[in-house]
């Protein structure tokens, strides 16, 4: 990774290399009512490029907040506010007053639990993020759209149909189309809020498989109830509870062998 | 090995009942199972050194019921694999309680072995030099109890001490082994109870592996290391 900060709102953020850290959060808190209480208190981490890292743990543990801090989707709620540490991205602290969350969200793309596809043909879902960025040329948009339908496994089955509403496809194909849309701006970093919990055991099939093709390309922090998924996705887990990082390590380690007795007890199925 | 907050407290129980009340039960099944074999082991080696042939054939007969405890041991590990999903140390856990039957097994055919072996020996007319056996014997019960309690305690610092009590097996079953095979170089008269009283010393031997490899899954279900060939 370079020394020098990266400005969010370049189109061409290098890449970061494998395995380097990518995402850097740094004693952040955070407080959803102005900072009487904080959701999240003193988290620490550094997430790997090119990997996948799950964040799991009981609801209300914090897990999604910090998730959405990730691409200050939090900005969204009025009263919330980061009370404390930071989070820098690509070297930049996301929080700085001159990052517009907008600039951010094109290196950090979101895959949400439920599928929300516009009510627009399939390739204008995918192609909508390009367009909001001002590319008009079809050819580069048609190029666009088939590459992103490929990377998230979806275009051999709506090539033939890519005018017909994205309405019309099933959950898990609208979920894969999401992620299409998602990656189609190419951002570095993609984050999914439990993407599988609206689908059937076989489309959470194909999306995981998605998950390890992806990983190639894309940094991705995903938040799942689900611990025989993170098992299977991920590359590190960092497991959260009311608000606080308990253990953050491999995933193997995490569920083969994890150093704190709460961890073993949450994913074990002591509690929970 | 990291330092674990986790080792010093008592696992909680788990939300599903029936998860712990399986894993429960298989514990409480390789324990059973140990106490046949051991038990197998005891009678195999007294039948010898007592005469009595009517305990070596009860050790062959009951044979079978380590070996269907074995199966159902491996019914229950199986039951709980698909059931729950077993992680981190519950993982260990079942892993090994089916790695430690499979030893178990091993040490009730070994048994058999010996109450075969000293059938010979008694129907031929016992010969002095079975008295030689008993102090192998008793090294090797004390392995195979020490290993069956720290499974049972799953107590890793214990397991380490068993793993270690084999070293005195092997030098005993040596020591044996040299000694008959000096009298049979020596012309003994009688040569065929002194070579199954070797092959005994040789199932005895290697009944003590067994129990080390009893221990060795002991600390891996302690501490998820693995000490096998080390």
């Amino acid at each position: 990774m370079n020394d020098s900060p990266i400005t969010l709102d370049s189109q061409d953020a290098p890449k970061v290399a494998s395995n380097e850290t990518i995402i850097s959060i740094d004693n952040l808190s955070f407080s959803y009512d102005m900072g009487s209480t904080n959701t999240l208190r003193n988290i620490s981490l550094e997430i790997p490029a090119g990997k996948v890292t799950a964040f799991i743990g009981p609801s209300g543990c914090g897990k999604s907040t910090l998730l959405r801090c990730l691409n200050r989707m939090n900005d969204l709620v009025d009263t919330a506010k980061v009370t404390g540490g930071s989070i820098s991205i690509l070297g930049q602290d996301i929080n700085a007053p001159d990052v517009e969350a907008i600039e951010l969200r094109k290196h950090v793309g979101m895959v949400f639990q439920k599928y929300n596809p516009f009510p627009k043909s399939i390739y204008e879902n995918v192609a909508y993020g390009l367009r909001v960025q001002g590319i008009k040329n079809k050819s580069v948009l048609d190029q666009a759209v088939e590459e992103s339908l490929q990377k998230s496994a979806l275009w051999s089955e709506v090539k033939d149909r890519l005018d017909s509403s994205a309405l019309g496809l099933s959950g898990g194909q609208q979920q894969r189309l999401c992620i299409a849309r998602t990656i189609a701006v190419k951002p570095q970093i993609v984050l999914m809020d439990e993407p599988c919990s609206a689908l059937d055991p076989i489309a959470t099939a194909r999306i995981e498989e998605l998950i390890a093709e992806l990983q190639e390309d894309f940094t991705i922090v995903i938040v799942t109830h689900n611990m025989q998924q993170a098992t299977r996705v991920s590359d590190r887990t960092a497991f959260f509870y009311l608000g606080e990082l308990i253990e953050y390590d491999d995933t193997s380690r995490i569920f083969g062998n994890p150093t704190r007795k709460q961890t073993e007890d949450y994913v074990s199925g002591r509690f929970g | 090995m990291v330092a674990s907050d986790r080792k010093l407290q008592i696992m909680s129980a788990h939300i599903l009942k029936n998860y712990d009340s399986d894993l429960s039960a298989l514990k409480d099944s390789v324990v059973q199972m140990g106490g046949a074999a051991l038990d197998a082991l005891e009678k195999s080696v007294a039948g010898l050194l007592e005469g009595n042939l009517d305990q070596c054939y009860d050790v062959i007969d009951d044979d079978e019921a380590i070996d269907a405890q074995e199966k159902r041991i491996d019914e229950q590990g199986m039951s709980i694999l698909l059931r729950f999903n077993p992680v981190a140390s519950d993982l260990r856990h079942v892993l090994s309680s089916i790695n430690i039957c499979r030893s178990l097994e091993r040490i009730g055919d070994h048994a058999v072995t010996i109450a075969k072996r000293s059938r010979k020996i008694l129907k031929a007319g016992a010969v002095n030099e079975v008295r030689l056996i008993d102090p192998l014997f008793r090294e090797v019960q004390k392995i195979v109890s020490s290993a069956l309690t720290v499974y049972s305690d799953v107590d890793e610092e214990a397991a380490m001490k068993v793993i270690q009590m084999d070293q005195m097996v092997d030098d005993l079953h040596k020591s044996l082994g040299k000694s008959l095979s000096a009298q049979i170089a020596g012309g003994a008269k009688e040569t065929e109870p002194l070579l199954n009283i070797i092959f005994i010393s040789r199932s005895l031997e290697r009944i003590g592996d067994l129990a080390v490899n009893i221990a060795e899954d002991v600390v891996f279900i302690a501490s998820a290391e693995d000490v096998r060939h080390t």
